[in-house]
């Protein structure tokens, strides 16, 4: 878990009394390594081309889940290039995970990110992994979950882009939930 | 007249690789002027981030996302960069989480102080010293005088967030927002920087809203209180309310994690497992993986902070409001628990019991 104060997310002025300080611990570093490759690599690869690097990949342990039992599945997104590459997104969240086709599995809208590009970067040949799970339970409203119906359910994952389907940015897999 | 703060339906993600963190998820409370009200909740519970929103001090990747934070009946979520600056410091201050935030080592504690009161009350640079040296002498700072241009290095963590309490204090605020003022210090140092920031309030008159993970922090500081678990609040009273008559399972294992003076059981354990991971929250109420009370239909609706009187849904003016199924539906096995109050009045301890087998 992250804390706001050990974090970049906080509004910092060393002019400005009531304002936390500037930290003076050593993230420069880190800060020179990332932003000049990411902006290498938005000059070198063109635009159209640069989802072709990264693939997309869903996963779960097993193909049948009985009722109730939470079902864990792992997404992959890996660079394959030797170089750094970074796609940008429609809004700062950078993907997501759907159960036929519904946001985290929600028929209802959860979230209403702000209206600005992001971009989801990655290093040379970087592979991320993300482990979620899905509790079998579908939210219907703001404060409702009913539990799936046993049968055929669909996992999918893909980058925030206006067309990851079309270009490969996006995965899905099959689950059979059985009594 | 508008009250002193009002926060709306304030909802806070930040967008991480991992996912959409929801630190803080349609909360909404109000303070008073001059009232002390109190934030409690365990680690990661979005406690500070509510507090930073405030004072918009949130930056990316960190998003306000919706709400509205009315100070004096203004909406501090609506105004310019120069308006929001000169709310700060003047009309609200913050007293961060740790000392090195809030101070700066390269210039001496009186100077910064000094500098923030000629900027924001247009004092001359004497005019200034003198005012700081006397809120250094009233908040327990000794030989404040020839101690007003020693470096932050030079105070010990006390006199460090004295100087901070000073500092918050300089330009006379309506409110201070207090984040874990006094969490690195010891409890006798603890216990005396809560007494002089609590009288140094009424005093002035300032609001306060006090954060902490300690329930007997609050008890001694405020006059009411709001319970946050994973982003929400669970339960809003009085201090007195919440202490002899608390309505959430939450906070009641809160409660029994008050230390007390001679007992030596490791009270910390009783609420077993840990705060949820804010990117992925349980289906139903957050607290259903954790809760001793536990039903089907916690997992499968999410209980809305519910005035425990009536019934219905709380608002700003609810007395008493918990977010539990107990107060809405209503649970088939109930709430069983029990309140012991021993010794002191401030003493109230509960304790979840099976059944009626205790004692
Ligand atoms: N920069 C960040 N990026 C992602 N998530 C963050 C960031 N900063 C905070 N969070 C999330 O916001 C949540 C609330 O954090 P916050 O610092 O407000 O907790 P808190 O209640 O003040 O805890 P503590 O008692 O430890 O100070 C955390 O659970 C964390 O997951
Ligand atoms: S709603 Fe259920 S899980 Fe949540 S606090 Fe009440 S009893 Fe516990
Ligand atoms: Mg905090």
């Amino acid at each position: 878990m992250r804390r706001i104060y050990e974090s970049d997310a906080i509004h910092r002025d060393d002019d400005e009394a009531h304002v936390p300080n500037e930290r003076r611990r050593n993230t420069t570093l880190q800060a020179m390594r990332s932003v000049p490759s990411s902006t290498l690599s938005d000059l070198l690869v063109p635009r159209r081309l640069r989802h072709r690097f990264v693939t997309v990949d869903v996963q779960t342990p097993e193909q049948e889940y009985a009722v109730g039992e939470p079902i864990p599945f792992a997404v992959t997104i890996r660079n394959r290039m030797p170089f750094p590459v970074s796609i940008p997104t429609v809004s700062p969240l950078l993907w997501e995970w759907t159960v036929d086709g519904n946001v985290e599995a929600s028929e209802v809208p959860l979230r209403d990110p702000p209206e600005e590009a992001g971009s989801f970067a990655f290093d040379r040949g970087e592979r991320k992994e993300f482990r979620k799970r899905w509790d079998q339970l579908v939210r219907v409203s703001d404060s409702e979950w009913t539990p799936a119906a046993p049968g055929t359910h669909t996992i999918g994952a893909a980058i925030n882009t206006a067309d990851a389907e079309r270009t490969g940015l996006s995965a899905e897999t099959t689950v059979e939930i059985v009594r | 007249m508008a009250p002193l703060l009002e926060v709306k339906d304030l909802t806070v993600r930040f967008y991480t690789q991992e996912g959409v963190v929801t630190a803080v998820d349609g909360l909404s409370y109000r303070i008073e002027s001059g009232e002390k009200f109190g934030v409690v909740g365990e680690s990661g519970a979005g406690k500070s981030v509510t507090a930073l929103s405030v004072l918009r001090l949130i930056d990316s990747p960190g998003q306000i996302e919706s709400g509205e934070i009315l100070f004096k009946g203004e909406d501090l979520l609506e105004m310019s960069e120069s308006e929001i600056r000169s709310i700060r410091g003047n009309e609200i201050a913050m007293i961060f989480q740790d000392a090195q935030t809030a101070l700066n080592p390269v210039y001496s504690v009186g100077g910064q102080i000094a500098e923030a009161i000629e900027h924001h009350l247009d004092y001359t640079p004497e005019e200034a010293r003198d005012r700081t040296i006397q809120l250094l002498d009233r908040v327990g700072i000794p030989e404040a005088e020839a101690r007003f241009s020693d470096y932050p290095h030079e105070f010990s963590g006390g006199m460090q967030q004295r100087a901070i309490i000073a500092m918050a204090l300089s330009c006379d605020p309506d409110l201070i927002v207090a984040d874990e003022p006094t969490t690195a210090l010891d409890v006798t140092i603890e216990a005396q920087i809560l007494d002089e920031l609590r009288e140094l309030a009424d005093e002035f008159d300032t609001a306060i809203q006090l954060i902490t993970h300690d329930l007997g922090v609050i008890a001694e500081v405020c006059d009411r209180v709001m319970v946050m678990y994973a982003g929400k609040p669970v339960e809003k009273a009085s201090v007195e309310e919440l202490y002899y008559d608390p309505k959430h399972p939450y906070t009641v294992g809160l409660m029994s994690s008050i230390p007390r003076v001679g007992d030596g059981r490791d009270r910390l354990q009783t609420i077993p497992g840990t705060m949820p991971d804010l990117v992925e929250l349980p289906s139903g109420c957050s607290f259903h993986p954790r809760c001793p009370f536990a039903e089907e239909q916690c997992t499968r609706t999410e209980p809305a902070l519910t005035d425990v009187e009536t019934g219905r849904e709380a608002t700003l003016d609810t007395e008493h409001a918990a977010a539990c199924i107990e107060y809405t539906e209503g649970l088939s096995q109930g709430l069983t628990y029990s309140v012991e109050v021993d010794g002191p009045a401030d003493d109230a301890v509960s304790q979840y019991v099976e059944g009626d087998s205790r004692e």
